[in-house]
């Protein structure tokens, strides 16, 4: 069945369109091509009252097909598909032509060409629309589970959120323990509860969940399937396990940066990193020794690791804040400490501030260097001398002999190769993962079903870590919750009759197991898992025996509108 | 190149009747000062602070020529209590330069 009366509504867009595109014209054009029964011009298509009139036009005249020229897919294509539906015309027999991104936008300084052009777009739709099948969603069952890869607090957290919602939770963990970077850690800001406590309390509550399964020594090795039904395989030591899971949440966190041996004096005694001086807190009393020697002045070193000109040159955010925080621990230590902190700009944001302005009243002394001339770290007898220029006393170059030097170090990426070859996620310049859009998509990635959380995907403090893992937990069981899925049928289909299997079709398919070959009448031909294809097109177009088409998009579809937009514009 | 004296430093956090932490570099005071000396009050502060020691002394004649007119301090955003820093300073160096008792 194809449609054999089409309506065609030019969109006015209130002088978005119609200051550069002839509108009626347009409208006139569409009136006199076969196929068209009704012709009509909106000032706003998208607007109630428009799309009530459009509605009824569909039901008065038994339209059977739809074009609308407007604006770009992109804004409206959903909104007309629903309209289309709301009258009881199947969605996809709606076809949108793009008459301002691509004509008035574009062709500002030639208004007959633009309308020329809107002329052309219009008949390929019309002709797209007369050729068009109503087609059905595909429906996915989804699995009540979720794979989670990485135990740090992020993963944890998630974990929780799930198994709340009623979900199974399967966590795989590389390391041999739970807890991520702050297992390790001592106190944390900005409660100042321990690292080591908050992981053991995550794993006391994960513990009594039978909802949840923890693996660790564990990675995940293999994953086929598709949103809502993946089949995942993950090694634990010698075990190799199958899971199936509706979706999956990457929270496998960064890595300190681990600074070049002389950068910044790192290597010398007594010059440590922000894990090793945090770790140098926790256990001391009374007093800071390195090395034998009492500590009786120390100098930080901000933004190591981070802010490069050339290399990471992202804030890694949680630094100042972790760096001011730590001054405080070490002056209640002992508060005759003389502490120098030299840094760039105090990125101790929002409620930080706090703890900044705490630091400075507990004694800590600021002094502020240029990213283009950093401080030198040198040995000096026993000791060390720390040369800044800084720009509060007027750009002079000062010498702090100290005991002990604090790199102030960032967060990196982690090194996850095989992980990547598994999940095929695309990565941000910084080597951290990429989320589909930073403000309105924030942990959704471009593979469906798979989303992000915590600092694998920028540098991000235990706070925001947590809250993204949330947001992560909240779409997967959105996603899940409901039982199924629907997807978009516009996918290819393989012709049995025609396919000779020659193979050409599998070798250009972006999508792992989308093709697959059976067997049909006695000979192997391709088949297209649905679930699996994202209807790219490729295979259609490199067919030899033209034995694939696409929904939506079939070769007589094409062929037709290529022919419509050759056609002779009489103006 | 000025050095950093730890012991100075130290003795400043303790001195009594000074307190410039409050600070944020902003500057008013020094664009207020009637006597337009450019070190005071706020570099001289965050000198005194680090411990740099041949910067406070090279000051000395600046540090007690002020009139302690508080026209910086009345304008301070953040609160600092720059004459009463102004007379601290003044008499550690007292002590410490003079030898003041
Ligand atoms: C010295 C220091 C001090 C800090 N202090 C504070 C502070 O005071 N307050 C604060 O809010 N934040 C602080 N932070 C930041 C805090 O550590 C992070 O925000 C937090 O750890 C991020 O949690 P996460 O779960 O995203 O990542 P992580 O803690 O890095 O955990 C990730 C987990 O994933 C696992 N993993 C990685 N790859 C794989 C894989 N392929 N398969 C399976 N598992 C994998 C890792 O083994 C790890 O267990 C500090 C960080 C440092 C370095
Ligand atoms: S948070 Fe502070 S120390 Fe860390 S990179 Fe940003 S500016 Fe530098
Ligand atoms: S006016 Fe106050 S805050 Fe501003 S520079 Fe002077 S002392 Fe500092």
């Amino acid at each position: 069945m194809s449609a054999q009366k089409i309506g065609v509504f030019t969109c006015h867009c209130g002088g978005n369109i119609s200051d550069y595109v002839d509108v009626q014209k347009v409208c006139d054009a569409a009136a006199g091509t076969e196929g068209c029964a009704l012709a009509k011009t909106f000032l706003f298509a998208c607007s109630d009252s428009s799309q009530e009139e459009m509605m009824e036009a569909i039901r008065t005249h038994q339209l059977d097909g739809v074009v609308i020229a407007s604006c770009s897919p992109k804004l409206h294509l959903e909104t007309f598909r629903v309209m289309a539906h709301r009258a009881g015309l199947n969605p996809h027999m709606y076809t949108q032509v793009n008459i301002r991104e691509q004509c008035s936008w574009a062709h500002r300084h030639d208004m007959p060409k633009a309308s020329e052009k809107a002329v052309r777009l219009v008949r390929a739709g019309i002709a797209r629309a007369s050729l068009s099948r109503p087609l059905e969603n595909i429906r996915v069952e989804t699995l009540p589970a979720v794979l989670v890869i990485g135990a740090g607090p992020a993963g944890m957290r998630a974990a929780l959120a799930l198994s709340d919602l009623g979900l199974t939770v399967y966590v795989v963990e590389r390391a041999a323990e739970v807890g991520g970077r702050i297992r390790a850690l001592g106190k944390l800001f900005p409660s100042g509860r321990p690292g080591r406590e908050i992981v053991a309390r995550l794993r006391d509550q994960i513990a009594g969940r039978d909802n949840i399964v923890v693996y660790t020594n564990a990675e995940l090795v293999e994953k086929s399937g598709s949103a809502g039904r993946f089949a995942v395989k993950v090694r634990a030591g010698q075990e190799t396990i199958s899971l199936k899971v509706g979706a999956i949440i990457a929270a496998t966190g960064f890595a300190p940066y681990a600074p070049q041996p002389e950068e910044f004096g790192f290597g010398l005694p007594a010059v440590v990193t922000l894990p090793e001086f945090n770790e140098l807190l926790t256990t001391s009393r009374e007093c800071l020794r390195v090395n034998g020697r009492d500590v009786r002045t120390i100098a930080y070193v901000y933004c190591v690791g981070s802010r490069q000109s050339e290399g990471n040159q992202y804030c890694s955010r949680y630094c100042c804040t972790a760096a001011v925080h730590a001054a405080i621990q070490a002056h209640e230590i002992d508060p005759e400490l003389n502490q120098f902190h030299l840094y760039r700009d105090m990125r101790a944001y929002g409620r930080n501030e706090l703890i900044y302005e705490e630091a400075r009243q507990k004694g800590s002394l600021f002094l502020r260097y240029d990213g283009g001339e950093p401080p030198t770290v040198e040995r000096e007898g026993d000791g060390l001398l720390v040369r800044v220029r800084d720009e509060l006393s007027g750009g002079d170059s000062i010498e702090i002999p100290a005991d002990l030097v604090v790199l102030v170090t960032g967060m990196v990426a982690t090194s996850n190769q095989r992980l990547l070859d598994v999940l095929k996620l695309p990565l941000s310049a910084g080597g951290f993962f990429n989320e589909i859009h930073p403000k309105l998509r924030p942990v959704e990635t471009v593979i469906d079903g798979v989303f992000i959380a915590g600092a694998a995907q920028a540098p991000k403090n235990l706070a925001e870590s947590v809250a993204s893992s949330m947001a992560a937990a909240a779409n997967c069981s959105a996603m899940l919750l409901k039982g199924h899925l629907d997807r978009a049928p516009l996918v290819a289909k393989v012709s049995a009759e025609t396919c000779v299997w020659c193979g050409e079709c599998v070798k250009v398919c972006p999508y792992a197991g989308a093709i697959v070959e059976v067997e049909r009448d006695g000979k192997q031909v391709a088949d297209v898992v649905p679930e699996l294809c994202k209807g790219c097109g490729a295979c259609a177009a490199v067919c030899p025996s033209a034995a694939i088409e696409l929904e939506g998009y079939t070769n007589a579809q094409v062929t037709a509108m290529i022919d419509a937009l050759a056609a002779e514009v009489v103006s | 190149m000025t050095r950093v004296s730890p012991e100075l430093a130290a003795r400043m956090k303790k001195a009594e009747g000074f307190d410039a932490n409050a600070c944020f570099h902003c500057g008013t005071c020094t664009a207020l000062c009637p006597l337009g000396y450019k070190i005071l009050p706020r570099k001289l502060f965050h000198d005194a602070m680090l411990g740099l020691e041949d910067r406070v002394r090279a000051n000395i004649p600046q540090i007690f020529s002020c009139l302690l007119c508080r026209m910086c301090e009345a304008n301070c955003p953040s609160g600092v209590h720059i004459t009463d820093n102004i007379r601290s300073l003044r008499s550690l160096i007292n002590r410490q330069v003079f030898g003041l008792k």
